[in-house]
């Protein structure tokens, strides 16, 4: 009975599965593929993966926001979860058409200063202000990755792997925030010299920019 | 004193004809001065004064041996000119269009170098550049492309004989600068040496032997695992037919014991497998694994769910087996297998165990984050497992057959 039921639901969803498997079997397709996974073809992935891993900045910004929004409540960390990664990778086709051309230092370090500050002080962010925070953040450093995906300098499907490393990195970050949330409230100061030290960063990372 | 390595009448890639054709309507039309007017407000309005912003990032040098000796050059160096985008540095009365080769032979860099590195920049771009000794011999004109806030060169050299053991890379003009140079050599049989060069050390010498030290191995196999997406998939199907912790300890135990044996038998020589068709027979493993997991998210019940051990166990004997290559690719001396076997092995364990861990982690954020997945999503783990393990098979077995055929 349960695997008629399962044949049942296969027929009800033929289009995702469909869909699932091309998009796997682009991933695999073995174009770009690297040393190590010359048979997976995930090398394009992995690249993404790597940049975003030798990219600090990027790196404290997404720690940030993750901060931010999990010190916000569970509601917070869950929009956090997905508009990130799908702003950073609508800002990453954005980059690649060339249209639009971001200074990164001096954004992102504004945007360190921000986030970092509304991380230290603690404060709910209003509901409207939310999804521009987390969204403009990931569209401006998409843009920036989009358009070095343009050169060629980061394989398209390097965008997926940042994109699934930022959704990652925001789930870790946004659970542990909650957590200390519900911890006593002097666990929270914790997050919040986190926070200090993201605004310090953008700081320093402006005024360098601005010399 | 040694100057830069000389590729004088290296000329970059000309234009492509349609994108020449191109510009010209755009320019004909007016809306390539439409666009650089936005590009240029943007980049001031978002830039302002961005003179040597970029030094705080590093710059990235790579060299990676395609055949014998033979090493394909990245340079990759930020460039706050390129930031502002071609307009604007064309606004500033410079270009960063390919040049003619008796223009590059009259200039110099300020350390002296010659043409190779001395091209018309804005005064905003960061002026280092990497310098390899003289036995070290370019075999093609760089090509440069420009990225937002960098510029890339690539080019083909071609070391000595003995590869290059002993050789010295220096990065001219870091001295200077605040910035660093990641440098990463990647070696023909996988192996890969990285480091940063600093202001204060902007010299690299390469090691004489190709051997890593101990930390090297352990590195090794961390990488080996991270980056053999295969053996992750395995591992992750694993996880997700698993009900409990306790099961859970068994399995991934199982899997380590099992490729431990078969890792250290193969790399001590005392047996071996065919590349090719364990390759096919792994990614067949991962596709056993993918039916399995559909079955355990429906409820339903096999040998596999019930003693997923047994199955681990059972093919962690091949992944061992796959692992062993990592090892046995480096053509390592004798005395040096049982001390690089116990640290790789130590590296796949860690990088292994990071993994399992990062899986829990996730889940258990996702409980926090109270996300509730659509039953489409919750199926797509198993649908993943199921499809790379069936088109890796069936790439792998392919390959297999054609290289039979030949």
């Amino acid at each position: 009975m349960n695997s008629r039921g399962g044949a049942h639901r296969t027929r009800q969803r033929p289009a995702p599965v469909r869909f699932v498997v091309s998009v796997l079997a682009t991933l695999a397709f073995p174009v770009l593929a690297r040393a190590h996974l010359v048979n997976s073809g995930l090398g394009p992935f992995y690249d993404g993966v790597t940049h975003l891993a030798l990219s600090p900045d990027e790196l404290l910004g997404i720690v940030g926001l993750a901060l931010l929004a999990g010190l916000g409540g569970a509601a917070f960390g869950r929009m956090a979860l997905f508009t990130l990664p799908l702003a950073w990778l609508a800002g990453g086709l954005l980059g690649m058409t060339g249209r639009i051309t971001v200074n990164l230092p001096t954004a992102t370090g504004l945007a360190l200063i921000v986030i970092g500050t509304l991380v230290a002080l603690d404060r709910q962010v209003p509901f409207a202000i939310r999804p521009v925070i987390v969204g403009g953040f990931g569209l401006v450093e998409g843009l920036q990755n989009g358009a070095v995906a343009a050169t060629g300098a980061l394989p398209a499907g390097g965008l997926l792997g940042i994109a699934a490393t930022a959704f990652v990195l925001v789930a870790l970050v946004a659970a542990g925030a909650v957590a200390i949330g519900k911890q006593p409230p002097w666990t929270r100061i914790v997050a919040r010299v986190a926070g200090s030290w993201i605004a310090a960063i953008g700081l320093l990372m402006t005024g360098w920019a601005l010399r | 004193m040694r100057t830069c390595t000389d590729i004088a009448g290296a000329v970059p890639e000309r234009t492509p004809r349609s994108r020449r054709r191109a510009d010209g309507w755009a320019r004909a039309t007016g809306v390539r001065s439409a666009i650089r007017g936005l590009r240029l407000l943007v980049a001031v309005l978002t830039g302002i004064t961005p003179a040597f912003a970029h030094e705080i990032r590093p710059g990235y040098l790579e060299l990676r041996e395609e055949p014998a000796n033979r090493y394909q050059v990245l340079w990759k160096v930020p460039t706050a000119a390129a930031a502002l985008g071609e307009e604007l540095a064309e606004s500033l009365g410079q270009t960063s269009r390919p040049i003619t080769e008796a223009a590059l032979a009259n200039r110099r860099e300020p350390c002296g170098c010659p043409s190779l590195w001395a091209r018309p920049r804005s005064p905003l771009t960061v002026s280092i550049h990497p310098v390899f000794p003289p036995e070290v011999r370019p075999l093609a004109p760089p090509v440069v492309r420009h990225e937002t806030d960098a510029e890339l060169w690539t080019w083909p050299v071609q070391a000595p004989g003995d590869g290059l053991a002993g050789a010295e890379i220096t990065v001219h003009g870091l001295q200077a600068s605040t910035m660093d140079v990641l440098v990463r050599i990647v070696f023909r049989d996988g192996q890969v040496a990285t480091r940063l060069l600093t202001p204060t050390a902007p010299v690299l010498v390469v090691e004489a032997t190709r051997r890593t030290g101990a930390g090297g191995y352990l590195r090794l196999g961390v990488a080996h695992i991270l980056l053999g997406v295969d053996h992750l998939l395995f591992v992750l199907g694993l996880l997700l037919i698993v009900p409990d912790r306790w099961m859970l300890l068994k399995t991934v135990t199982a899997f380590t014991l099992a490729h431990s044996l078969t890792l250290a038998v193969a790399t001590l020589g005392y047996a071996a497998a065919p590349l090719e068709p364990l390759n096919a027979a792994i990614a067949l493993s991962i596709l056993f694994l993918g039916p399995e997991v559909v079955r355990f998210r429906r409820g339903e019940t096999s040998f596999t769910l019930r003693h997923p051990w047994v199955v681990a166990f059972a093919f962690g004997l091949l992944h061992g087996f796959g692992f062993a290559s990592g090892l046995s690719t480096l053509g390592l001396p004798a005395g040096e297998i049982p001390l690089a076997l116990l640290l790789f092995n130590l590296g796949v364990e860690a990088g292994q165990v990071g993994f399992v861990l990062l899986v829990l982690a996730l889940g258990t954020s996702f409980r926090v984050l109270e996300v509730r997945w659509p039953r489409m999503v919750q199926a797509l783990p198993g649908f993943a497992v199921g499809s790379l393990g069936a088109f890796w098979f069936v790439q792998r077995t392919a390959l297999m057959v054609m290289g039979w055929s030949r």
